[in-house]
């Protein structure tokens, strides 16, 4: 009985170091799951830098925009689209001269490593089964594939052969496994796998634009507002660039 | 000891009775089905739908036209089920224990060695026989120190040895605890035994109040198979007169003779009414050891037997005869006969 | 390995967290559900197996609406500063809310078969109805409560529909096993999904063998052997 007892004490426990004097020294932040690699090294640096913490919860910018406006506790949000983030300042829930846009990244098509596959323009997906793209209802990267998509006047064939999936992660897995033939990823995707192989380079695709706010309503504003610095400031932007994204020379706005 | 005044609805009929009982053992008698278990329940404050007044010793228990309804835990009445009903996830000790909380280990005590359960006490429920069960059953009312006991049929089911053995224990609890009870059977001869006063009870209502003996008199002029068991039962003291395997018994002014059980004290001895003969005249010399002078009281037919009356040496015996024997003999009440009983015919119950 | 133990010590305190609760309302409802012969009784019994019928999400969309920071619960909890959706605590709602009716079932079961004249007999020998209730009702329905009990904290376990509403799945927060596992094979790492899920199955088999070791140790003493 003594040990039941305890045992439901010790998970009781906070699992995480604990409440309000530490509170300040870790951050939530939600970010596009294309970020994953990358925001994780910046935390890292950040954290020797200043001692604060970061985790995070990597999604669908969808995904994430409708937690945050549900309530869910996030100190900041990384968007891999300029969209969410409008909506969510729609809501007030961040104030637009908070917002930092100096992040780029590039399309591609990816295809198992071992497939034979050729793609030589948008119209070649037609060939394709089946292509998974990450959900074009409500994922940037699905949102951006279907622009490129309409905008090459093939998006009506390739629709019915759409596979979406909940974020571009799970679209590069879902190639990588075999699974899929095709799948529309960002270039730093491409790069975290090695099952998959680049087989067409986007050029003439949409403008991509990540959009970086904190979150107004959060108690760590200051450190979400530094940790943002960060990630824009010299140091961040070496290792975006290194893993393959582009930065545009000055905040958009 | 207690006033009752109370109706309450039944599937079949309304149970309506009116009644002021003074004895120390009442007992509650009538046909199957005829409210006698509803009325207990009634008493113990377990069932809804009651009004009337109920008073125990000038406590109110209720009085549904002044709002007074005291709730079964503040009544003070133990209830013994049929069924004994014991916990069965309590030991025997905790199932005694169960009402008294802290309270005297006298009582306790008392309880458990009156009823013989000490080697009991660490057992499971479950593993008891039917006559274990019933014993503890009245321990654990007992110890609650309730005010007034209800017993409903605590001896049915049990058979007729057992039956015996648990009989001794509710004259100690009459007797010794002073306990007043109030008591259901179909058993005439229990009834006789044990108790002083009766109801009796058809179809929700009262048939006939009073002295045990007038009750089960009128009872059974009243005939009517009621699925009564009738058996002569006498409690009385052995004495230490004893010759050629037999004992005299002395029970009240009589001194009957049965067999010798080898001590003296106290005793219970039953009768079956198949066994006692009957005489319209004196026996001259007859082989059985108990001759007794009587008048008959009553006779009625049951089930093609006939069942006579009779009060003989200020003892109440029930009679059975066949209908040809009956008639032949012409017993109608007031009629002098003789009675004539083996001593082997006696079965000693304790 | 410690990413792993942190999603399993999550995992535990949200399922305990649910079955905590759930037990006493759980068995108190079905208590009332046994005993109450009333209007309104059907009506009761029907809402509360709702969870059971209805899809997950559908209970997890239902608990946003109510928890929303201008719901009808959520305003309440904002003027008391208690943040419950996207934390733990709102995993532990989706659980117990799910879990709810999977109590209430076997435990109601246990209430009417039991004999209640042995309550009664309780209330003659000087308990008021709470400690009839406590010291009988509730000892003799004891299989019953344990299968849900179990039942209970299995399902607390493996909740994912309505969890993923209104706790999300955050790492260290709120990815129970349930979304871990899913999140991992959406992103390609099959065999940390599989170690997930093999942790489960232990859990999942320590419960009931417990279980199992408890109702057979409990019939025995009852029985009156050693």
């Amino acid at each position: 009985m003594r040990l039941a007892l305890g045992v439901l004490l010790a998970l009781f426990a906070p699992a995480q170091p604990p409440p309000p004097a530490s509170a300040d020294r870790e951050l939530l932040v939600f970010a596009a799951a294309s970020l994953t690699e990358s925001v994780q090294e910046i935390a890292a640096a950040f954290q020797s830098r200043t001692g604060t913490r970061v985790t995070f919860s990597f999604g669908s910018s969808g995904d994430l925009a409708r937690q945050i406006e549900a309530g869910a506790p996030a100190d900041a949000f990384l968007s891999a689209d300029t969209g969410m983030m409008d909506r969510i300042e729609g809501k007030g829930l961040v104030r637009r001269e908070d917002r930092r846009e100096f992040l780029s990244n590039t399309l591609v098509v990816v295809v198992p490593v071992d497939s034979t596959t050729s793609i030589g323009s948008a119209g070649d997906l037609a060939a394709l089964p089946k292509l998974a793209l990450a959900d074009p209802a409500s994922v940037p990267a699905g949102l951006y594939a279907k622009k490129w998509l309409e905008d090459a006047g093939v998006w009506k064939q390739i629709e019915p052969k759409v596979v979406p999936t909940l974020d571009v992660r799970a679209c590069l897995a879902a190639v990588a496994s075999g699974a899929m033939p095709a799948g529309v990823v960002y270039i730093t995707d491409a790069a975290v796998s090695e099952k998959v192989r680049i087989a067409w380079v986007v050029a003439d695709g949409p403008r991509i634009l990540y959009s970086f706010a904190p979150v107004a309503a959060s108690k760590r504003a200051a450190a979400a507002k530094a940790f943002l610095e960060f990630a824009g400031g010299s140091e961040g932007r070496a290792v975006f660039e290194r893993r393959g994204f582009r930065t545009l020379p000055v905040s958009a706005r | 000891m207690i006033t009752i005044d109370v109706r309450l609805p039944l599937e079949h009929f309304d149970l309506a009775v009116a009644a002021e009982l003074r004895g120390r053992a009442v007992g509650l008698l009538g046909p199957s089905g005829s409210g006698k278990t509803s009325l207990l329940e009634a008493i113990a404050g377990l069932r809804r739908g009651v009004t009337g007044r109920i008073v125990r010793e000038g406590e109110v228990l209720l009085d549904s036209a002044k709002g007074v309804r005291l709730p079964p835990e503040r009544r003070r009445v133990g209830y013994v089920p049929q069924e004994s009903l014991l916990f069965p996830h309590l030991s025997v000790e905790e199932n005694v224990r169960y009402a008294m909380r802290g309270g005297s280990e006298e009582v306790f005590r008392d309880a458990v060695e009156i009823l013989e359960i000490v080697p009991l006490l660490p057992r499971a429920p479950a593993t008891l026989s039917g006559g274990e069960r019933q014993r503890v059953a009245l321990a654990r009312a007992i110890a609650s120190r309730p005010r007034l006991l209800l017993l409903d049929e605590p001896l049915a089911g049990v058979d007729v040895a057992l039956r015996g053995r648990i009989v001794p224990y509710l004259l100690r609890i009459r007797d010794e605890l002073a306990i007043p009870f109030l008591y259901v059977t179909h058993n005439t001869g229990e009834a006789a035994l044990l108790l002083e006063e009766g109801l009796w009870l058809e179809r929700g209502r009262l048939r006939a109040t009073g002295p045990i003996g007038r009750v089960l008199e009128e009872s059974a002029r009243v005939g009517g198979d009621s699925g009564a068991v009738i058996e002569n039962l006498f409690a009385g003291t052995l004495e230490e007169l004893a010759r050629d395997g037999v004992r005299g018994f002395r029970v009240g002014d009589a001194r009957l003779f049965v067999p010798d059980p080898g001590h003296t004290g106290r005793g219970v001895y039953a009768v079956a009414p198949s066994d006692v003969l009957l005489a319209a005249a004196a026996l001259p010399a007859v082989s059985a050891r108990n001759v007794l002078e009587g008048m008959v009281s009553s006779a009625r037919d049951a089930g093609g037997l006939r069942l006579v009356s009779v009060e003989a040496s200020g003892l109440a015996w029930t009679v059975s005869l066949t209908a040809a024997a009956a008639a032949e003999l012409g017993l109608e009440p007031g009629r002098r006969v003789w009675l004539a009983v083996k001593a082997a015919a006696f079965r000693p119950l304790s | 390995m410690s990413a792993d133990l942190s999603i399993v010590l999550l995992t535990l305190r949200v399922a305990l967290a649910a079955t905590l609760v759930v037990l006493p309302v759980g068995v108190l409802a079905a208590w009332w559900l046994a005993r109450w012969r009333g209007p309104g009784r059907s009506l009761v019994e029907t809402m509360l197996a709702l969870p059971l019928v209805l899809p997950p999400t559908a209970v997890g969309l239902l608990l946003l609406e109510l928890l929303r920071p201008a719901g009808a619960i959520g305003r309440l909890l904002s003027g008391l500063n208690l943040e419950v959706l996207f934390t733990w605590k709102a995993a532990a709602i989706a659980s117990a809310v799910m879990a709810f009716p999977l109590m209430v079932r076997p435990v109601r079961t246990a209430f009417e078969e039991a004999d209640p004249r042995l309550t009664s007999l309780a209330r003659s020998l000087g308990d008021g109805p709470i400690r009839a209730f406590r010291r009988i009702a509730l000892p003799l329905a004891w299989r019953g409560i344990l299968a849900g009990t179990v039942l209970a904290f299995a399902r607390a376990v493996g909740e994912f529909g309505a969890t993923i509403l209104i706790a999300g799945s955050i790492p260290g927060r709120t990815q129970t096993l349930a979304l871990a596992i899913f999140h991992r094979t959406q992103i390609g790492q099959d065999a940390e999904a599989l170690r997930l899920v093999a942790i489960t199955v232990a859990i999942a088999f320590v419960a009931l063998w417990s279980t199992e070791l408890l109702r057979t140790r409990r019939s025995r003493r009852l029985r009156g052997e050693p």
